[in-house]
């Protein structure tokens, strides 16, 4: 009797036991069902983010190397790559971050690079690029659509089949994973595309500075192409590479933007105050140029150079060792009817103007002078003649290692002339209470003394060297 | 021993009363412990899933504001003009340059509209060529059901746009506090990689 009364006692523990345990592995099936689905769905959408990391970084890629492409030979630009792109040649990138994903997945980076013809602007002839990246990332986890068919709509992974198949890109595969398309297009941008660019301190020391700008090709921003207050604009972007920028109570129309640094005296500044700032200086290298010609080779006295209506040609380029003009002229001459010509000069010592000395620029020549050296222009200073500062174009060649030369533009009341010396030291010392420059400058300092007005010429943007290239058009190819 | 059984097996008033208080305590217990989960897993759940819509929404919007030329935004009303990229059959055009500085695909000035609404209990994504032909060709799919408590939040800051979705969590019976809904706040921010047409700002 007590044997079969224990028997029955243990008999429904089990089964109450079983009971349980059934009831509560319903529960905990219910519990990983919901909470293992949203883990996936929390999986799926970073990897998806993650791979337009990954896209967005091809579209970085590509203009690392067209930056690099800039920069003086040997540039390594293009390394790497299947070719130089160019109208019809497509450079192909393929690079693979090994544990760069989540959960130390591969991220592979996809890049195609093309020139188009229609991409080159008739204006300047600068070459616009398209690049095309693909950004993918592998998917862990089971292979399987999330909860949400709107979820799967959104995000398009391929699970089982590759989902999407063209041409452009090889590194797709039938594996499991996240990839995303953009196509970006860039543009060149011009060493003057600010009204003043500093790379480390930018300092407007003296009140009533005004920085503006004008467009000469616009009548309604310009009079007869040249600067008209009434129809200021608001583009006199001023910027530094570095840290400190003091605008010293100027009236800034425009924007004034630091790299991660501190803009002062700004109470006058009309457009953004920026500290997003970044814009590496592309240097200048020495002019190589297979031809010259070879007379003068210094010019110390007055002397008159002449330009050729061929661009490029070896009679408009002169290489000088200095040019010394004490109360002496230069005149760079062009054609008799002022028609456009051009001249090109490179000088690897001092430029040195006092006294009564002064440069002129003839009508019709667009002149292009490099200096390797020291530029101290007083006296009566520079004539443009053109009255157009893009006819007047000064780069500074990078200067060695530990040597800052400096460019003092001062003289007579007004300066019409673009500078881009980004390892020069640049003051600009204008004539008295009433100077105005017309133009752009670029130098690793930028100091402004005596100077009342800067106008930035907005046609500058489309001319001189390239400096940078910008993105105009972006877009993600979510078919 | 026969004697002891019989006092085993039997229950007196008294014993049977306080058992069945003891047994409808812990069975009344148990009842509301378990329509107390349930209702938590319930909203849980429904937190888990409104979560999962408003990442969903703001992953949509993120895509089309990252290549906008320019947008419009109200409250649950959002509208972006992006780029004509396909051709009719779909496929990717050559950009063009505009003379401008920029690029334009199609047609110059042409656009494709993308409206973001709340109808009803669903967000609405609705895309058609812009400007509108006679015979304008609207897709519209929804991009989230049953979210008729959404609030979705466009601002616009020029350079960058801000998003923000909200929904009311239903832990209490007697609705979410306003904190509480603050709470479910889904931020993001959004770089317009585009030149925008509408105002002058520039991106970089």
């Amino acid at each position: 009797m007590k044997l079969n009364h224990d028997t029955h006692i243990t008999g429904s523990i089990l089964v109450w036991t079983v009971l349980t345990m059934v009831i509560l592995s319903l529960f905990a099936t219910e519990v990983l069902r919901a909470v293992s689905g949203r883990y996936q769905l929390g999986i799926q959408a970073a990897k998806w983010q993650e791979s337009l990391v990954a896209a967005e970084s091809g579209v970085d890629l590509a203009i690392v190397e067209l930056r690099k492409s800039l920069y003086p030979a040997p540039n390594n630009a293009w390394q790497g790559w299947s070719d130089i792109p160019g109208n019809g040649v497509v450079s192909h990138g393929l690079t693979a971050v090994p544990t760069e994903g989540l959960a130390a997945t591969p991220m592979n980076i996809e890049v195609n690079v093309d020139a188009p013809a229609q991409l080159k602007d008739p204006g300047n002839g600068w070459q616009y690029y398209r690049i095309r990246t693909l950004g993918s990332v592998p998917l862990t986890g089971p292979a399987r659509a999330g909860f949400n068919k709107q979820d799967t709509r959104l995000r398009k992974l391929t699970l089982h089949t590759q989902r999407f198949i063209d041409n452009l890109f090889t590194s797709e595969t039938s594996a499991p994973h996240a990839a995303r398309r953009i196509e970006a297009v860039v543009k060149p941008l011009s060493s003057f595309n600010q009204a003043i660019l500093a790379i480390s301190t930018l300092d407007l020391n003296n009140q009533n500075i005004v920085v503006d700008s004008y467009d000469s090709r616009d009548s309604t921003k310009s009079t007869n192409g040249l600067y008209d207050v009434n129809k200021r604009q608001e583009n006199g972007n001023i910027a530094t590479d570095g840290s400190i920028l003091d605008a010293g109570g100027a009236y800034v129309y425009g924007d004034v933007s630091t790299n991660s640094g501190t803009a002062t005296g700004v109470q006058h500044v009309t457009g953004d105050q920026r500290t997003d700032f970044y814009q590496d200086p592309i240097p200048i290298g020495a002019p190589v140029w297979p031809s010259i010609n070879p007379t003068p080779a210094t010019i110390t006295g007055t002397k008159t150079i002449t330009a050729s209506a061929t661009q490029g040609s070896a009679s408009s380029r002169y290489l000088l060792n200095a040019i010394t003009l004490n109360s002496k002229s230069l005149t760079l001459a062009g054609a008799a009817d002022g028609s456009k010509t051009y001249i090109e000069i490179h000088v690897t010592g001092d430029i040195t103007v006092t006294g009564n000395g002064m440069i002129t620029v003839a009508p019709g020549v667009n002149a292009t002078i490099y200096f390797d050296r020291n530029v101290d222009i007083e006296g009566n200073g520079i004539v443009n003649t053109n009255n157009q500062p893009s006819n007047l174009l000064f780069y500074g060649v990078q200067p060695s290692s530990g040597a800052t030369p400096y460019v003092k533009l001062a003289g007579n009341g007004t300066i019409t002339a673009a500078v881009y010396a980004p390892g020069h030291d640049v003051l600009i010392k204008g004539g008295g209470t009433n100077g105005h420059v017309f133009g752009s400058v670029v130098g690793k300092t930028v100091t402004m003394n005596g100077v009342t007005n800067l106008h930035y010429d907005e046609a500058l943007d489309s001319g001189g060297l390239i400096n940078n290239y910008q993105i105009v058009g972006w877009f993600e190819d979510n078919r | 021993m026969k004697t002891n059984r019989n006092r085993i097996g039997a229950f007196t008033l008294t014993e049977v009363m306080i058992s069945s208080v003891i047994f409808s305590s812990v069975s009344l217990g148990l009842l509301m412990g378990f329509t107390s989960l349930e209702r938590s897993f319930a909203a849980t759940t429904d937190f888990a899933t409104n979560h999962a819509d408003e990442m969903r929404i703001s992953d949509y919007l993120a895509l089309d504001l990252r290549r906008a030329v320019s947008l419009q935004a109200t409250q649950n009303d959002t509208t972006i003009f992006i780029p004509r990229y396909y051709d009719g059959n779909g496929f990717p055009q050559m950009p063009t340059l505009d003379g401008k500085g920029g690029v334009y695909y199609g047609t110059s000035g042409n656009s494709v509209r993308v409206r973001y609404y709340l109808s009803g209990s669903t967000i609405y994504r609705e895309q058609v060529d812009w400007p509108l032909s006679i015979s304008p060709a609207y897709k519209t799919i929804p991009v989230a059901e049953n979210v008729k408590d959404f609030i979705f939040n466009i601002t616009d800051l020029g350079k960058v746009v801000t998003t923000k979705i909200t929904f009311n969590p239903t832990f209490r019976s007697a609705g979410a506090s306003a904190a509480a809904i603050a709470a479910t706040a889904f931020n993001n921010t959004t770089l317009l990689r585009n030149t925008r047409t509408d105002t002058s700002s520039s991106v970089y």
